[in-house]
């Protein structure tokens, strides 16, 4: 489901689940599930920074003569 | 001037080589002054030298043409020519005649290219400027953390390789799509079009950098051209651009979302630090833990005061109801006849009956005095009715 999702994405929608919680008028079952939703959210985003190395992809020019 | 020699073999006039040369100087000597065309190369001067050698050539052809000017007009003219600059200069064709070498013997040299395209660069800059493709409401922001950056690059491997590294020491969680094309000279804006074009295609790149180290103003010129500065204005991402050196203004920068003085500055600009992001991310963890901590402990506080409110009922209820049957108490008290007879009044009785008038007992009836301690038995000695 993430992998289309940018870490932008990723990283917003672990903020709103923040925001929420510390607004404190969730019910608590609602907010463990959101706690449970924040924690993979979080690992999610960690896993695509870490162990991650710079991909170079090179575009051949089209134009001939180049 | 030595006259044109022949000297004769039967009826064959034959010249010299200096005499034919000597010749061919003389014809050239009559044609007018001219103003020619070139970019200068091999710009040759001497302060032991009397002239100035240069040679003229044709951007189009590679045609070539010796130049020599006086040393001190040429010095006059203060011009500090560089390689390349397109002139025009004025004088009369003349052969070397050791050499049987045509050139042109200059009076003046005026610089022109540069004047020329700056007027042209003036004037598409308040064209492109009157609508409105530099305005400051059309720029974009950056992605904080693009998903792909596309890189578009001349063969400069210094500009480059300064972005590749920036790029990869802040974070290298990100991939970089290269595009190298001709970056100056002929063709290169028409390059510099289909590289913008192809980097956007690609979903994944989520913002542009085109990367070009210094160079002349005529090698920055591409950056300029009317189509590369539309491309960039209507790239379907932000651009950044990072060409030529701080006090160069390509248009391309001012159609750009962002202008970078450097490739470098570039890279810091396009990504984030890995670390900061990092430590960003673990302090909202933090505060999810923490958010989720104080809504439990919030909850507990709540259930904890509900239970000793479930807990404290009950005797509140009796505590009410006590409180409710001690002010009966206190009511039944006071209507009491004991109370009053506490006060020194005495109840009477007869028969069984209470006496509320004297003629009901007559004398020598026996009666009950209730006292408030105690109880008295008494005979009537004499009726006084009212």
């Amino acid at each position: 489901m993430s992998e289309q999702r940018s870490f932008e994405e990723l990283q917003r929608e672990l903020e709103e689940i923040v925001t929420r919680l510390e607004r404190g008028d969730v019910p608590v079952d609602d907010a463990i599930a959101l706690f449970c939703q924040g924690e993979t959210l979080y690992k999610e985003c960690v896993a695509r920074l870490q162990g991650a190395e710079l991909q170079i992809e090179e575009l051949v020019p089209r134009e001939p003569g180049m | 001037m030595p006259k044109v020699e022949h000297t004769l073999h039967g009826d064959r006039k034959v010249f010299t080589v200096s005499s034919f040369n000597r010749g061919i100087g003389m014809h050239l000597g009559r044609l007018p002054p001219v103003w020619v065309e070139g970019e200068v190369t091999e710009l040759r001067r001497n302060d032991a030298w009397a002239n100035v050698f240069l040679t003229l050539k044709d951007p189009k052809t590679g045609a070539c043409l010796s130049v020599t000017i006086a040393r001190r007009t040429y010095d006059r003219l203060e011009l500090d020519l560089t390689e390349g600059e397109t002139v025009h200069v004025a004088g009369r064709a003349e052969i070397y005649e050791l050499k049987g070498e045509l050139g042109l013997r200059a009076t003046t040299i005026e610089r022109i290219g540069l004047g020329d395209q700056l007027v042209a660069l003036e004037q598409l800059k308040r064209k492109l400027a009157a609508e409105g493709l530099f305005a400051p409401d059309r720029k974009r922001k950056l992605p904080r953390v693009p998903r792909a950056v596309g890189i578009l690059t001349g063969a400069d491997a210094a500009a480059r390789g300064d972005l590749v590294a920036t790029i990869g020491a802040r974070f290298p969680a990100t991939t970089l799509v290269v595009h190298e094309a001709r970056v100056q000279g002929k063709g290169a804006a028409r390059a510099i079009v289909v590289a913008i074009a192809e980097l956007t295609s690609r979903t994944d790149v989520d913002v542009v950098v085109l990367a070009r180290g210094g160079g002349s103003f005529e090698d920055l010129l591409p950056f300029s051209d009317e189509a590369v500065v539309r491309a960039v204005a209507a790239s379907r991402v932000p651009v950044v651009s990072a060409v030529g050196h701080e006090q160069d203004t390509p248009l391309c920068d001012l159609a750009a979302d962002v202008r970078a003085a450097t490739p470098t500055a570039a890279g810091a600009l396009v990504v984030p630090d890995l670390r900061d992001l990092e430590s960003a991310l673990g302090a909202t963890r933090r505060r999810l833990g923490l958010a989720l901590r104080s809504q439990v402990d919030r909850d507990r506080n709540r259930l904890g005061r509900q239970g000793e409110r479930l807990r404290a009922a009950p005797r509140l209820l009796l505590e009410r109801r006590r409180a409710a049957l001690d002010r009966s108490g206190a009511r039944l008290e006071t209507l009491s006849p004991l109370a009053t007879l506490g006060r020194g009044y005495a109840i009477v009785r007869a028969g069984g009956g209470v006496l509320r008038a004297a003629d009901q007992a007559r004398p020598g009836d026996l009666i009950d005095v209730q006292l408030a301690a105690g109880s008295l038995d008494a005979t009537v000695r004499e009726v006084h009715a009212k």
